[in-house]
């Protein structure tokens, strides 16, 4: 087990393809962390990187102490479960997964050893006879996080591990890994493109678009600070609307005003001195659906926009309301028994302590 | 009830006769051949079916005619040329294993220009026929001292024998995912070893049916060893038109000679069956 420190660490393809941009993170020794982004945003080549399937244009890579840029994928001491699984289909079971030990002259005894134990952690001892081609894809999945760990990693890499499982394989895998983690206390790095999993097992979240790691951090502190319009757009489930306006003094009150004037609300008091500071002159307010509610009775005009119905679903447990403001729609979380229909006219309520507030020009949060 | 399973009976004996008569159209050629191959020399322009069979036909061509009739059969060499037709055959699919197999790996996993250019280099061998090229090769062949020997006959051969093998192993490789073989880089294995351990069994059915056609097609063939080989490396293909002379046709030789030579082909087939149905699916394979 060890630490993984990535410092500057650039990757270029033939072509000038810019896949990774001044990379810098670090992987606490026994830390479980996500690398989340859409895709094309560079995850996988930082996965390859670590891994040694791909060589580091520029910057150093350290695990533990050791710089490992120009060592081979086999002397770096990292396990890949990969996407496909990737088994070798000649070999049986206990073969594909004693195959690296193999390759390291392990002592037989060891070998069944070993290979026994992690078959006895991922409840797959009763078919080590088998060929790969005979089983279903959860068990596939299971021999490729064996065949991970029996080999003992320094780091234990994941590439989209559920994306090939049904949702239910899907939601039981990933208490398995969870569990997998705390039971080995492994340094684990997940790549995936979807916040759920990375939400659900991940200590810390790190996420990556064009090339660039964005946001590092746990899911608390991403999902209530992000820091850029694109942070807060990808997390959080359905996304945050996002609504332009321009910040203005009138009669001592410091407005947000749309920048199609369909509104005018207050800007909370917790963000004056930041906003004032940044001197942004437009602004994007961003406000995550559940931060908006539907009110009955109107309050406080400052708190409150103007909005008319576009659709309404109820989802059973929820209802999602998407309402037009101005040019712009945004969407709601709503309690399932509201009655609204097509073109109602709704007044909706921004949390004040929930807004979040983005310089329109570079996108960075204030 | 007792009408339906009546009929399902008929349907099934009709199928069956369908079956036995194309099964009799498609054996007829070989059986004819047998016949003849057994038939001595006044018998062998009739059609009876039911005759004193002989073996003096093998025993001719195998160990040399007592009654030397005169001419070109004098010489009994079909031994010689039944050596000659293997070794070349054999040979060229050799060759072309070494060659044609990391070359379709090459084909499958790379990206390098002109590769399709190339790829279909390979398999427009396969469209001219052969007569256009034979004297251009037959001069060149002289020049270089190739006319006439072993190596030479494998390596025209390889017109033949290599595009088979390049496409069909192509598909096979292609079908498997790289992640396998960067696995096992992971897991601290060579290229090599990945290569033999992992890969070559997951293409052995296409390389098993492509090196059967490969040599199939390498033995059959007539015009390469007619005109880029002499007596050295005379074939059985060529070494049949010998029984044939002016003076006289000794067709029922020619038909041993050709049972004999077609048993190695056979007893390949067979010994491969259970690859060649797998394998000539082109890649339909999943593993």
């Amino acid at each position: 087990m060890a630490e993984l420190r990535l410092e500057h660490i650039y990757k270029t393809y033939k072509g000038g393809v810019e896949a990774v941009k001044d990379l810098n993170l670090t992987v606490r020794d026994g830390e479980f962390l996500a690398l989340l982004g859409p895709s094309g945003c560079g995850k996988t080549s930082t996965l390859r990187m670590i891994v040694g399937l791909e060589e580091i244009t520029r910057g150093e890579m350290y695990i533990g102490n050791r710089l490992v840029n120009k060592l081979e994928p086999n002397q770096r001491n990292v396990a890949l479960a990969f996407e496909t699984y990737a088994l070798y289909p000649p070999l049986s079971v206990f073969d594909n997964i004693a195959f690296c030990l193999r390759a390291r002259s392990v002592p037989k005894p060891e070998i069944s050893q070993r290979v026994k134990q992690v078959a006895d952690m991922l409840d797959i001892t009763d078919i080590l006879d088998r060929k790969p081609a005979e089983l279903g894809g959860g068990q596939k999945q299971r021999i490729s996080l064996a065949r991970a760990l029996v080999r003992d990693p320094d780091v234990f890499l994941m590439d989209e591990p559920l994306s090939h499982l049904d949702a239910a394989q899907r939601s039981h895998m990933r208490v398995e890994l969870k569990r997998l983690h705390a039971q080995t206390g492994r340094t684990t790095i997940l790549v995936t493109h979807d916040q759920l999993e990375a939400v659900a097992m991940a200590q810390r979240i790190a996420v990556m678009n064009f090339g660039v790691l964005q946001q590092v951090g746990t899911f608390d502190e991403i999902y209530n600070r992000p820091v850029n319009e694109f942070v807060a757009g990808f997390i959080g489930e359905p996304p945050m609307n996002f609504l332009p306006a321009t910040p203005v003094r009138e009669d001592g009150t410091f407005l947000l005003v749309a920048a199609d004037n369909s509104f005018r609300i207050r800007v909370p008091e917790s963000l004056h001195e930041r906003l004032e500071r940044s001197g942004a002159k437009k602004v994007d307010v961003g406000i995550r659906p559940i931060h908006l509610e539907v009110v009955d009775q109107p309050a406080d005009a400052l708190e409150e926009i103007d909005a008319t119905v576009a659709t309404f679903e109820s989802l059973g447990e929820e209802g999602q309301l998407a309402a037009v403001v101005g040019t712009q729609t945004v969407l709601a979380v709503t309690s399932p028994l509201l009655r609204l229909d097509r073109s109602d006219a709704v007044k909706l309520r921004l949390r004040p302590d929930r807004i979040h507030l983005f310089d329109a020009a570079t996108q960075a949060a204030i | 009830m007792q009408n339906e399973r009546t009929q399902n009976r008929i349907v099934a004996i009709l199928s069956d006769v369908i079956l036995i008569l194309y099964f009799l159209f498609a054996l007829f050629p070989l059986v004819w051949m047998v016949l003849v191959s057994l038939k001595s020399g006044p018998e062998l322009f009739t059609t009876k079916f039911i005759f004193t069979p002989t073996i003096e036909n093998y025993v001719a061509i195998l160990f040399g005619d007592a009654r030397a009739a005169a001419g070109v059969v004098a010489r009994q060499e079909f031994p010689r040329n039944f050596m000659n037709s293997l070794i070349a055959s054999s040979g060229a699919v050799l060759i072309s294993l070494v060659v044609g197999v990391p070359a379709a790996y090459a084909l499958a996993r790379y990206k390098f220009r002109g590769k399709e250019d190339l790829a279909f280099t390979f398999l427009s061998f396969r469209f001219a026929p052969e007569l256009v090229v034979i004297i251009p090769l037959s001069v060149i062949y002289r020049q270089l001292g190739l006319y006439d020997t072993y190596f030479g006959i494998m390596w025209v051969y390889q017109l033949v024998t290599l595009p088979l093998l390049i496409w069909v192993l192509r598909s096979y490789f292609e079908d498997i995912s790289p992640d396998i073989e960067q696995a096992a880089m992971i897991d601290g294995y060579s290229w090599w070893h990945v290569f033999f351990k992992i890969l070559m069994p997951l293409v052995r059915p296409g390389l098993a049916a492509a090196a059967l056609l490969a040599f199939i097609f390498a033995w059959n063939n007539f015009m390469f060893p007619l005109v880029l080989g002499g007596s050295n490396v005379q074939t059985v293909t060529v070494a049949s038109l010998g029984y044939i002379s002016s003076a006289q046709g000794f067709f029922n030789r020619m038909a041993a000679a050709s049972v004999l030579a077609s048993l190695p082909q056979i007893i390949l087939a067979l010994s491969i069956q259970r690859y060649l149905i797998r394998g000539l699916s082109f890649g339909a394979v999943k593993g």
